[in-house]
């Protein structure tokens, strides 16, 4: 039921966003592929804004949902397929933006996250992440530590990116990306292009590794 | 990790301002082609001539926006206006970092108004320009 729901949502924002009509089993067939897969963008929305992101990488399935009270922070609810641990749960997210710096040209953000498990108070995560970009340069970073009774871990994850043309409001944009990520449940580095694209409301990431194999980051914001 | 994590905790707060601390000039209601420090407004004519092609009794806020690099960010500025009754348009010029914007010609801008209406999507409006048609 909840599969079936988020596939409706997909299909009407392909449909009435970005014009592509795609079947129903189409459709589950591409949401069951980004629920396989993913990365972490964008954290907070503007004022009353609110967000669905889908993604994975080698140690989880994640399907998230925030709203942005204002654009200062974010609270959500994120459900996981712990794919290491063979586990499912939830973590209620609180996402604090800490600092942010504007010019003319670029933006600065600093972000601190953090979540409590559906497992209990002893389960939890807190970390940062940040980036800076122009219309042209990405810079961006991510620290994460979590707490479980199975086994404590940590993740970091860097990445840059370069626009390769510079599209107008409402048109098709294109990122080409390296990022370089590693856990300590695995403790060792990989490092991969990533591909990013957005459109109006829409954001998708692809990233493929040969040693930790698919990130893809679907986002769409309301 | 938890020391790097600490760190950039204490970084940040020193570092960087808070968005609304870059407000300069309020323009409001005058048809400026340079700001009071000289500075000259750069609006696209062949960009302003679209949108403005089918307005009639209006006036455009042409505001200066910093912080505007991704469209994906600048999507809440448009929802926002979107919302104001008192908007006929709206268009974001990324390359630019300016937001036009088109009221009736009989309503009265306040750029205060469209400094909040920005900074609650996380930018900072800097100058505005009031163009009758």
């Amino acid at each position: 039921m909840y599969f079936l729901s988020i596939c409706k949502i997909i299909q009407n924002i392909l449909i009435n966003r970005l014009y592509v009509n795609i079947p129903p089993m189409g459709i589950k067939i591409i949401i069951l592929l980004i629920i396989s897969f993913g990365l972490d963008a964008r954290p907070i929305s503007y004022s009353g804004g609110s967000t669905i992101m889908s993604f994975s990488d080698n140690i989880k399935d994640s399907l998230y949902y925030h709203y942005s009270p204002s654009y200062k922070y974010s609270v959500g609810i994120e459900n996981i397929r712990d794919k290491y641990f063979d586990d499912n749960y939830s973590y209620v997210r609180f996402t604090y933006l800490l600092n942010r710096k504007n010019t003319e040209n670029s933006q600065r953000n600093l972000y601190l996250q953090s979540g409590i498990s559906s497992k209990g108070f002893n389960e939890f995560f807190y970390g940062m992440h940040g980036d800076w970009e122009t219309r042209r340069l990405f810079v961006g970073f991510g620290l994460k530590e979590t707490k479980r009774k199975i086994h404590d871990y940590s993740e970091q994850y860097y990445q840059i990116g370069v626009a390769p043309y510079l599209g107008d409001y409402g048109d098709l944009h294109t990122w080409i990306m390296i990022k370089a990520k590693e856990n300590s449940l695995e403790n060792k580095w990989s490092t991969y292009p990533v591909l990013k694209f957005f459109k109006g409301n829409v954001l998708m990431e692809f990233g493929y590794s040969k040693k930790t194999e698919w990130d893809v980051h679907l986002m769409y914001r309301f | 990790m938890k020391k790097i994590l600490l760190l950039l905790v204490f970084t940040s707060m020193t570092w960087g301002e808070p968005p609304h601390d870059h407000m300069h000039h309020s323009h409001e209601g005058h048809l400026h082609e340079e700001l009071v420090d000289g500075k000259k407004l750069e609006v696209d004519p062949e960009r302003f001539d679209k949108f403005i092609m089918d307005l009639k009794d209006s006036q455009i806020a042409v505001v200066n926006v910093k912080g505007m690099v991704c469209d994906f960010c600048a999507r809440g500025i448009e929802k926002t206006f979107k919302k104001d009754t008192n908007v006929k348009k709206i268009d974001v010029d990324l390359s630019k970092g300016k937001v036009l914007i088109a009221y009736n010609v009989a309503y009265e801008i306040i750029f205060d108004d469209i400094k909040e209406k920005i900074l609650i999507n996380g930018q900072n409006a800097i100058d505005m320009q009031v163009i009758n048609l």
